[in-house]
């Protein structure tokens, strides 16, 4: 009984507007929903569309390297701090500072330190190293990464966090038994630690996964899209087609090309960790 | 015979509406995305003109054009509309006009004569069934040239006349140290100058043409080519640091003498005179070079909601009527930067550039839309945004790839 109003509230606002998107994605609705039916001519227009494409292939290459990247980092940083350094509070802070401003402060922040006009680049070179580069931002081959840069620096806190919880719940008896052994630090961690940590990797990945496929702010404010659209995300697509270029039917076809391909993207990973688990507890 | 009464009856309402219980009916809340400096002191001049006739402005800024618009419509949908609400004129408006949301102030506009006041094309945009659903307010130009008069003069450069004066200009400038286009690089700021550019290599009715029927042998022709070719020959002459720049910031670095040229709207003058400029002084204003003049023109417009059927209330009838008197309209514009949507309108008092524009559009042979907010349909916009942008911005492709996509982009959003 007490589910009921949550119920409803996930149904209709979750599952209801899932489907009116769909519905819509069908009609050739522009400003205003209007509810004349083209079959998947939206699909057509949207699968016609460059911008389309390169934003997709943004979110492949953002998603790799942004959840690789705050694992990889975050989880290294934990190691580190599990390590026993001095001042391990003021480290944790350190770390944990970028979390607490938003997508679009951290992007402002990036675009001023990656302009090359007034950034690290024109100080490096005012220092004397006449040749440096770096201008990523304004590249269109390149501003990609400047996004995931950005948004690793901001959430890597927020992993290693997670992943100090999940060490510091690591029985003491394994790194007794494995001195007795005489095994290295570093084969612990990777062989023993790490695999015993299969749930925290599952929460860090399901947790930035989401950020990714929700990134919109950052690419907002960091790169606007640019150059050109080399930085556009499908987010941002979605969202500039609907509000900006009254586009509803087309947007609403990006909206929900995205979510399918979120999908079946997530899915499989979901499925075998939650079975693994549950097959784990068994025995 | 019957509307002119109505009006004159209402008008003489209006008037002795000052006093006492009537003011209640001339509430009119007003949203808007004005929300800059000069943007909100020249919004000032018709609210002042507003409250002097009696009525009373609720005012609802809200930041961002898309924001805004998006709002406006929201709260028509949900039944609580603001009754006059900025929008652009085109495609858009009519949408909404086609689902009853609009009031028409046809009678005003009747009364006031604005169809022989407003140039053909503004009028066609505000207009849905024959009669006005919007309020034109002022006309921005887009096809401007600004310039710093002291670089050009040391560089010993005339002020270009045509493209490839302008490409052997830039040369000079650039072996000198100076960046000679400062640009915004942002999608809208690049199809401003690239817009320019068709203009410029093409002629006006060339480009009149292209933009009202986006005919596929048009984009497809070797005029369209050489427009590429041109804005292609551009493309060293930018700074680094120009894309995501904004484009007052690139106005400043040709205030400063960073930069050379800036191809902008006349919004652009704004910033001038921030930075202590009388524009047409030390920085110049031309139009961008071309074979014939024109102006590009793009418009402001207030909208008003249908808030009790589709006749207007005594509050919108005065707001339009306020929006388009000669006053206001000079008060407003000289503040905003723009002129008078009105062509009757004396241009004495108005800066140089301004008394420019006037004089042009006085010949109808000049008048063309911008692609940006009400020349074309919303999703050709998009296009042409998106495939410039890419085109400007992607150093290895080739003017005729960059023509296809244009094409193909435009075929498609059509």
């Amino acid at each position: 009984m007490a589910l009921i109003p949550a119920m409803t509230i996930t149904i209709v606002c979750f599952y209801g507007f899932i489907i009116w998107t769909f519905v819509i994605s069908l009609t050739r609705s522009r400003l205003l929903p209007v509810y004349k039916f083209t079959g998947f001519e939206q699909y057509v227009r949207l699968f016609a569309n460059e911008r389309w494409w390169t934003a997709m292939q943004n979110l492949a290459i953002h998603g790799f390297l942004f959840i690789g990247g705050c694992v990889v980092f975050g989880y290294f940083l934990a190691i580190l701090i599990d390590r026993g350094v001095k001042a391990e509070g003021m480290f944790r802070t350190l770390f944990m500072l970028p979390l607490s401003m938003s997508f679009i402060v951290t992007g402002v922040i990036w675009q001023w330190v990656m302009n090359p006009g007034l950034g690290l680049q024109e100080a490096v070179r005012a220092l004397g190293w006449t040749g440096f580069e770096f201008n990523w931002i304004v590249r269109p081959d390149r501003s990609i990464y400047t996004l995931a840069i950005a948004g690793i620096w901001q959430q890597v806190g927020l992993c290693m966090a997670l992943f100090l919880a999940g060490l510091r719940n690591i029985d003491p008896n394994i790194w007794k038994a494995s001195r007795v052994d005489g095994i290295p630090v570093w084969r612990v961690y990777l062989h023993i630690i790490t695999p015993m940590m299969r749930t925290v990797f599952f929460t860090v990945f399901i947790l930035m996964s989401a950020i990714v496929m929700k990134a919109f702010d950052l690419v907002v404010a960091l790169t606007g899209g640019g150059p050109g659209f080399s930085s556009d995300l499908p987010a941002r697509f979605v969202v500039d087609h609907i509000l900006n270029r009254q586009e509803l039917g087309l947007g609403a076809a990006g909206a929900f090309v995205l979510l399918c391909t979120v999908i079946a993207v997530i899915s499989p990973y979901i499925y075998f960790e939650l079975k693994k688990e549950r097959g784990g507890r068994g025995h | 015979m019957m509307k002119f009464s109505k009006i004159a009856a209402s008008v003489a309402f209006l008037s002795v509406g000052v006093s006492a219980g009537a003011l209640h009916a001339q509430t009119a809340e007003v949203l808007h995305w004005w929300t800059s400096g000069s943007e909100q002191a020249a919004l000032g001049e018709i609210r002042k003109a507003f409250e002097a006739k009696g009525g009373t402005w609720v005012d609802t800024p809200i930041a961002g054009g898309g924001n805004a618009r998006a709002a406006a419509v929201n709260r028509m949908l949900g039944g609580d509309p603001a009754a006059v609400f900025q929008f652009s004129i085109g495609q858009q408006l009519r949408e909404l006009a086609d689902q009853g949301l609009l009031a028409n102030v046809g009678d005003v506009a009747t009364a006031e004569n604005w169809d022989e006041k407003l140039p053909p094309l503004i009028v066609k945009a505000a207009k849905y069934d024959g009669n006005y659903i919007a309020a034109p307010i002022n006309i921005h130009g887009e096809n401007w040239m600004f310039y710093n008069t002291a670089v050009l003069e040391e560089a010993g450069i005339e002020v270009p006349k045509t493209w490839d004066d302008l490409i052997a200009a830039a040369e000079k400038l650039k072996a000198a140290g100076i960046t000679p286009i400062g640009l915004g690089g942002q999608p809208w700021q690049e199809r401003i100058m690239f817009n320019s550019v068709l203009l410029g290599v093409a002629g006006r009715e060339f480009y009149a043409e292209l933009y009202s029927t986006l005919d596929d042998d048009l984009l497809k022709s070797d005029t369209m080519r050489k427009v590429f070719e041109t804005f292609a020959a551009l493309k060293p002459f930018v700074d680094e640091a120009s894309p995501g720049r904004n484009w007052n910031e690139a106005t400043n670095m040709v205030a400063k003498g960073e930069a050379a040229f800036q191809f902008m709207g006349d919004w652009a003058k704004g910033e001038i005179i921030a930075a202590g400029i009388e524009p047409g002084t030390t920085v110049g204003c031309a139009f961008a070079p071309a074979i014939d003049t024109a102006y590009i023109m793009t418009v402001d417009a207030f909208a008003f909601s249908a808030m009790d059927g589709e006749d207007a209330t005594p509050a919108q009838t005065l707001m339009a009527q306020v929006m388009l008197e000669p006053d206001v309209q000079i008060a407003f514009n000289k503040k905003k930067g723009s002129i008078p949507a009105r062509l009757d309108v004396p241009a004495d008092s108005f800066d140089v550039c301004a008394q420019t524009a006037i004089k042009t559009l006085q010949d109808k042979k000049t008048h063309l839309v911008s692609t940006g907010l009400f020349g074309v349909p919303s999703a050709v916009s998009g296009a042409i945004d998106d495939t410039i942008s890419n085109f400007w911005n992607s150093a290895d492709m080739s003017p005729e790839e960059g023509q296809a996509q244009f094409q193909q982009a435009i075929s498609y959003a059509k």
